[in-house]
């Protein structure tokens, strides 16, 4: 399948949510995605280790040529996040498309200047694509609560009440 | 190499302490060797984020399910805090509607 269905940038948390239920080669496979280079080495640092969050990081590395990674310049800097996010803000700014994150630090600080979405917006993109089956979608949505350690947050509850409305 | 110094600012908190556990703590910090304050300094440390988390998950799961107000929130925690509830709750809802809206379109595109 051609990746002619939109672009996404993704950040190491959008990443690791994806990789954990088993969705980012189908994200992939449809999206054209990239990311930063200091999302790599925040990738690279998890997998030196071998415990879940490091063998995630494996294999979402094991993904590189599936995705663009590149460089940006910060021209424009928000005080109370990361370096690291700081650099994908500025990427969403120059490029003009969507961040993926589950970072909500970030999303809070950024929301008002780019697109700023959490990472199960691609189970709802799947959804309406009919790649998806609803339920599918809420038992994904379960495994990343689960994985992530996410409890009833509000993303989890969110995206789960709309989700069974759909 | 280089260090990064972080001089944390510290505020003056006492407390009585019941003997016993004063006690306790003397030979917890002799067979730790580790500085009793120190070590009481680091278990409250954990004990209070784990607690606050969890009390914050509580409030924000209050807030997501429409039984807490904005205004309430900011009442018992804060302009910052209930302003990054809000945030994260605005965001979830635009996400479900972009995906929704854009799902429909690339379907209609593709098909």
């Amino acid at each position: 399948m051609a990746k002619s269905f939109g672009s996404y940038i993704l950040d190491t948390s959008a990443f690791i949510s994806l990789e954990s239920i088993g969705f980012l080669s189908k994200v992939l496979q449809v999206f054209s995605v990239t990311t930063t280079n200091s999302v790599i080495k925040e990738l690279e640092a998890f997998a030196k280790h071998d415990d879940t969050y490091g063998k995630i990081a494996k294999e979402i590395l094991k993904r590189i040529s599936e995705f663009t990674v590149e460089s940006c310049e910060i021209t424009e800097s928000i005080k109370y996040i990361e370096p690291t996010d700081n650099e994908l803000y500025n990427l969403a700014l120059k490029k003009n498309i969507p961040l993926i994150t589950d970072e909500t630090k970030l999303v809070h600080h950024a929301r008002e200047k780019i697109e700023v979405y959490f990472t199960p917006v691609f189970l709802v993109l799947s959804i309406e694509m009919k790649q998806i089956s609803k339920k599918e979608a809420l038992d994904k949505l379960e495994n990343l609560k689960n994985r992530r350690n996410w409890g009833n947050n509000i993303i989890y509850l969110v995206f789960k009440d709309q989700i069974e409305k759909l | 190499m280089c260090y990064k110094v972080i001089t944390m600012e510290t505020e003056q908190f006492n407390i009585r302490m019941p003997k016993d556990l004063v006690q306790d703590l003397d030979i917890i910090s002799k067979l730790l060797k580790v500085n009793k304050s120190e070590w009481v300094k680091t278990k409250l440390a954990e004990e209070v984020h784990q607690e606050k988390n969890k009390l914050l998950m509580e409030l924000s799961t209050l807030y997501a399910t429409g039984m807490i107000t904005k205004e309430k929130v900011e009442k018992l925690v804060g302009k910052d805090i209930a302003e990054e509830m809000e945030s994260i709750k605005l965001i979830a809802q635009k996400s479900v509607k972009h995906g929704v809206e854009h799902g429909k379109k690339l379907r209609q595109l593709h098909s």
